[in-house]
């Protein structure tokens, strides 16, 4: 029992403790920090290095002929 | 480059320390004022919410106190509920933990997706920035029925796109009708059991803007790179944009566009058909759109569109589907209504100003869907609560506003900005007004008409660009609703809206209303800044109203490199 109850005991400390550090991330604000500092400016170099088909090479006249749906 | 002790401590002040004022630092300690403050959080007027902010980021040194019970309330059931539900909605509209993969797939791939969604527990704070209690609770509701029906879609769109997938045209892809933002959901009730309808700019775009408007200022510049006029709407350019810098995801067979709202969207329909190359409707509406003469011409387009999805994927449309969706939608708008009541009649409507019109305008462009009834039942219970107790939702308004014609996308909180720091509290706000529409469903003849008139009610062509006896339609609404103020947007480059720009100053003069006009470039702000923004209601506010701000410290901060 007394095993159980220490074991018990402890996943309760885990667990304060994580909603412990998650408070502190929340009130220091530590999630918008690091994706502003951090997580942006990785993406932004990433997506800025992208390699992109150039859209406006597409021949204007590709489209085949379009269907008249009209009523 | 070596980084010193010195170094790290002016980092560390800079990013954790509020700074106190040398009168703030001589008070004598008063323990009891303390713990009062602990508990319930500081009267309005000692809040200094302008002191909480990183230079100009727009993040916090610390997120607001706001007494034990609101913070707690804050963490547990927005923070965290919100964090804990974004993966649970990943992986609920991506099929399960693969979902996870589909979703980074789409977050490397896609820079509206991966620079600018992650931020979104951010766009909860600026909207909810200052609120107490039930306000706080309510708004965040709405807040969060967004966001969740924002991952259903990029979760559908991932799963079909054929650039995450290969090239490949999978079942959903076949099965995904993409459409125009500003084409309603509503259309395609008919196939909803089978198929299912994604707007395509609605998350690359619109509602990119609001959680991080760093990410459209590349479409913009994108759209001007291959020569297009810079000077249409830039709502339209962004749209546009997208598909220069090829970052659009393709989920579908088809496209069905609209020339909502503006001429400006009939280019957007014709630089689509050139980039997608596949079958594409347009289905217009006019702009006079309440001409009687023009109703049949409106629901001929309706049934030209469902023609146009039934032979390009093969389904006939299904009318009980249609009746189902359209009465489901009925309890959306019998509840939007409840609600303008309480807000129109009452100081105890729960919904701050930016949340009212930003869930109003995105249920009622997407259609019904399961969330909105959610988060519906949510909201209600707790207006129900405030009724019933009387409880003021905003007790510091000075002033009951109104905003009218279309909104700065990047400061659509300003509302809660000047509520903090000058009691304004924007009640009612145009996009909030559209698509009021009942659907009968009792005949094909009366769904198609209201169909109809639904759709011609739509994003700026009722109350904007539609004819000016309904943009004046504004003072009906400002009776309606109780409002001794306008806070007029000013669209610098929406061509409609400046042509009758002198004819709101004669009318706001005739009829002896405070107006204060608000210019801003839709989803641009380098055109005009949001401090710019603050400093015209400043003026207003000290130099023809003169009044005393409520929290000083928010009359002038910097947030130019803000989300």
């Amino acid at each position: 029992m007394s095993k159980i109850l220490k074991f018990f005991f402890k996943l309760l400390r885990i667990a304060l403790l994580i909603y412990g550090i998650l408070f502190a991330v929340f009130y220091y604000d530590l999630d918008g920090k690091f994706l502003y500092y951090i997580w942006e400016p990785l993406m932004i170099k990433r997506f800025d290095n992208m390699k992109r088909p150039d859209a406006t090479a597409m021949p204007y006249s590709m489209k085949e002929s379009v269907e008249d749906t009209s009523i | 480059m070596a980084i010193g002790f010195k170094d790290i401590k002016a980092k560390y002040r800079e990013l954790f320390v509020v700074e106190k004022s040398p009168e703030e630092k001589n008070k004598p300690k008063d323990i009891k004022k303390m713990a009062k403050d602990f508990w319930y959080g500081k009267p309005h007027e000692e809040r200094r919410l302008g002191d909480l902010y990183v230079g100009n980021t727009g993040l916090y040194k610390h997120r607001e106190w706001r007494g034990v019970k609101d913070t707690m309330y804050y963490f547990n059931m927005i923070w965290l509920y919100n964090y804990a539900h974004m993966v649970t909605d990943i992986m609920k509209y991506g099929g399960g933990p693969q979902g996870v993969v589909t979703f980074a797939k789409g977050t490397m791939r896609y820079r509206w997706m991966g620079q600018t969604y992650l931020t979104v527990m951010h766009w909860f704070d600026r909207g909810l920035e200052g609120t107490r209690g039930e306000a706080m609770k309510a708004s965040a509701w709405h807040y969060r029925g967004m966001v969740s029906e924002t991952i259903r879609q990029f979760m559908r769109m991932f799963e079909a796109d054929k650039k995450l997938n290969g090239g490949e045209e999978n079942e959903t892809w076949k099965k995904t009708i993409a459409h125009n933002e500003t084409l309603s959901g509503n259309i395609f009730y008919g196939w909803r059991d089978q198929l299912d309808d994604v707007a395509l700019e609605m998350i690359p775009y619109f509602v990119s803007v609001h959680v991080n408007n760093h990410t459209v200022l590349n479409y913009i510049d994108a759209a001007q790179s291959i020569g297009l006029p810079a000077d249409p709407c830039p709502m339209c350019q962004a749209e546009y944009g997208l598909f220069v810098q090829d970052d659009y995801p393709d989920y579908s067979p088809v496209m069905l566009t609209t020339n909502e709202a503006c001429d400006g969207s009939v280019a957007t329909s014709v630089l689509q058909d050139w980039f997608l190359n596949r079958p594409l409707y347009a289905m217009p509406q006019p702009m006079r759109y309440d001409d009687p003469l023009v109703q049949k011409n409106c629901q001929k387009e309706i049934e030209g569109a469902w023609k146009f999805v039934e032979e390009n994927f093969g389904i006939k449309m299904d009318w009980d589907q249609y009746v189902k969706h359209a009465q489901n939608f009925n309890k959306l708008t019998e509840f939007e209504w409840e609600k303008w009541d309480v807000a129109a009649n009452t100081p105890y409507y729960p919904i701050t100003g930016v949340a009212q019109a930003l869930y109003r305008i995105y249920y009622s462009q997407d259609g019904d869907r399961p969330i909105w009834h959610e988060m519906d039942a949510h909201v209600k219970r707790i207006m129900d609560k405030c009724v019933k107790n009387k409880i003021e939702t905003f007790p510091k308004t000075r002033h009951r506003a109104i905003a009218w014609s279309c909104a700065p996308l990047y400061y659509s909180h300003w509302c809660t900005w000047a509520y903090n720091c000058w009691g304004i509290n924007c009640v009612i706000n145009m996009d909030s007004l559209m698509f009021d529409q009942y659907l009968r469903t009792d005949t094909y003849e009366h769904a198609l008409e209201d169909l109809s008139w639904f759709n011609e009610k739509a994003p700026m062509r009722a109350m904007a660009v539609g004819g000016h006896e309904h943009i004046l339609s504004l003072f009906d609404y400002m009776e309606r609703f109780n409002c001794d103020m306008v806070i007029m947007y000013d669209q610098l480059q929406c061509k409609g809206m400046q042509g009758i720009h002198g004819v709101f100053e004669d009318e706001f003069r005739k009829r002896n209303i405070h107006a204060i006009w608000v210019p801003h470039a839709l989803p641009d702000k380098r055109t005009v800044s949001r401090a710019e923004i603050r400093d015209i209601i400043n003026d207003y506010m000290t130099t023809v109203m003169r009044e005393e701000p409520l929290d000083p410290s928010l009359l002038d901060f910097d947030d130019g490199g803000s989300w």
